[in-house]
């Protein structure tokens, strides 16, 4: 089983009650594999009742980048929201442990 | 080609001020550039400032600049900050008044404002300007007698009439956390306010080490295991050159180290559209950055872009929306999960007693899914009977400052009356107070910065 954190590392963050995690992949090959398997629907899919809005996801070519903007997803934003990782800090983990199928 | 060399000094309120020391007496700089503000800092401000008008900055400006501003003058280092918060003309009093305590006369104060349109609401309204929420399109009279403050997102054109004024320190309300760095590059590189690839360029590079150890491997997942030293972490050093193009390092002798891994996880932090991060000066445009180790601990940023300034700018407008209660408690082996769950229907049954109300109430499982919730990870089930400890914390969003206190104060029977075996209750937290963040916008030419200079001279002069 391979997971997104095989291929890739990351950091997230927050504007508003929108959490930002951006996902960087470890070379070249993990980058194209990135590219067609993690994306904004399974994603979207991954997180559930706790992404209460839409996933958009971007991408930097270069640094081999990709940015997933999630809306809704911090029980109202960072300074209302009753979680305890109210700014969203380690949402990307949780997008790092996503299963990736082996072909 | 010419080029600006700059400081990371803070990078929040609250950041430790021991990296800014180090830089200034060992790093090649020429100005320190701080932002000590996120979204909810300005609701706080306020709120101070409400209840003694000689408050509404971010404090840690005064300790900072004690620790610095000597070796700083010395050194002819420029020093910039957007510490002013909520009350920018306080906050640059207190520091002509550090300034006279240290003997640094001669040293010229700048303070620019100008973002506060908390007193124009009305009359911007009146004007036509809607002001309705960018999220959610609410028009503002669903939250207007609740706003507390309201603050634009002002750009570096303050910044750079202080520094063409031979302003030594600048400090500055709401202007962006770009700002602070763009504003030098602009004064020393001879920007002008439309170069539009250079702006976008210099707001891109800002965005990167505006953070301060977040560029240089602090919580770097890529490998925090290979940063050396991380107590003592360097923070960003950054020579910038005049075609937008710039290197990004550290302090030197310091711990964590400057990659392409901990640039680019930094350069991902809280950005939305890459091709569209949107600011006061400019839109700057990521999507094509290139990073390339040149050294050790050397990233050289190319091939950013930028486009025009967008004709409105982004409001911060803070408003009240009630307060948060909280209680926490610890169940140990046996039926630590049974005990767990009674002792929460233990609480909300003395809750009812006292007719508690909240909007929205959540449970969460320390130790097991506190960081994500019931919503990816189900909560501890009855037959886990060898947990050896469970924590639970509740937490409620209640109307009143009387019901948050509710929360803890019907958890503390939990010590002698529950079910067997509760610790870890602790001690009574503040009250704590809860603001929503309303976005908005407002066409830019509403809003003119100001920028006036104060010289440091010896006190009794001041007085007469």
């Amino acid at each position: 089983m391979t997971r997104v954190w095989d291929l890739a590392h990351g950091r997230s963050g927050d504007k508003g009650d929108v959490c930002n995690m951006g996902v960087i992949a470890r070379s070249p090959e993990a980058w194209e594999t990135l590219k067609e398997k993690v994306t904004a629907e399974r994603v979207k899919a991954h997180f559930g009742d706790m992404i209460k809005g839409s996933v958009t996801r971007y991408e930097l070519p270069n640094i081999r980048a990709l940015n997933f903007v999630c809306r809704g997803a911090l029980n109202g934003g960072g300074t209302l929201s009753l979680r305890s990782d109210h700014l969203g800090k380690v949402m990307y983990t949780w997008l790092l442990r996503m299963e990736i199928d082996d072909e | 080609m010419k080029s600006v060399k700059l400081g990371t000094g803070l990078a929040f309120w609250g950041d430790s001020i021991r990296p800014a020391i180090e830089m200034i007496e060992r790093a090649d700089i020429q100005y320190m550039c701080c932002d000590h503000l996120a979204e909810l800092t300005m609701s706080i401000l306020n709120k101070q400032k409400s209840k003694n008008p000689n408050l509404g900055y971010t404090t840690d400006i005064i300790p900072f600049l004690r620790g610095v501003v000597v070796k700083a003058r010395e050194r002819g280092i420029k020093i910039i900050s957007n510490a002013g918060g909520a009350n920018p003309e306080a906050c640059a009093r207190e520091v002509v008044k550090l300034c006279q305590e240290l003997g640094l006369y001669g040293t010229k104060v700048a303070c620019v404002t100008g973002d506060d349109i908390m007193d124009r609401i009305d009359d911007i309204l009146a004007q036509g300007v809607g002001l309705e929420n960018t999220d959610t399109g609410q028009p503002l009279a669903e939250i207007r007698d609740k706003v507390t403050q309201a603050n634009v997102y002002t750009g570096c054109e303050g910044i750079v009439e202080a520094l063409e004024q031979g302003a030594d320190i600048v400090i500055c309300g709401r202007v962006t956390d770009a700002a602070v760095y763009l504003g030098p590059m602009r004064h020393e590189l001879g920007w002008g306010a439309e170069d539009w690839d250079l702006l976008g360029a210099g707001t891109g590079i800002a965005h990167c080490v505006e953070c301060g150890g977040q560029a240089t491997g602090g919580l770097y997942s890529g490998g925090w295991q290979d940063m050396r030293n991380l107590p003592s972490l360097g923070y960003p050093v950054t020579t910038v050159f005049e075609n937008g193009e710039a290197i990004l390092s550290k302090t030197p002798q310091t711990g964590g180290g400057v990659t392409v891994g901990t640039v680019s996880e930094q350069l991902v932090y809280e950005v939305m559209d890459p091709a569209n991060y949107l600011t006061a000066d400019s839109i700057a445009d990521v999507s094509q950055i290139k990073l390339e180790q040149i050294a050790p601990d050397q990233v050289k940023i190319s091939n950013i872009t930028g486009k025009p300034a967008p004709a409105t700018l982004k409001v911060n407008m803070g408003y009240r929306a009630g307060f948060v209660g909280e209680a926490q408690f610890t169940y140990t082996w046996p039926d630590a999960v049974k005990k767990a769950k009674a002792g929460l229907e233990f609480l909300a049954e003395r809750l009812k007693q006292v007719n508690f109300k909240s909007s929205e109430e959540r449970v969460e499982y320390i130790g097991r899914n506190s960081m994500w919730g019931p919503e990816l990870i189900p909560n501890p089930g009855d037959d886990e009977t060898d947990l050896l400890e469970i924590v639970v914390r509740f937490a409620a969003r209640c109307p009143t400052a009387e019901d948050s206190k509710k929360v803890f104060t019907e958890s503390v029977p939990l010590y002698n009356n529950g079910p067997a075996g509760a610790s870890g209750i602790g001690t009574r937290p503040p009250v704590k107070e809860l603001y929503g963040i309303w976005p908005c916008l407002i066409p830019r030419e509403f809003i003119t910065q100001k920028m006036v200079i104060t010289e440091v001279k010896q006190a009794e002069e001041v007085a007469a």
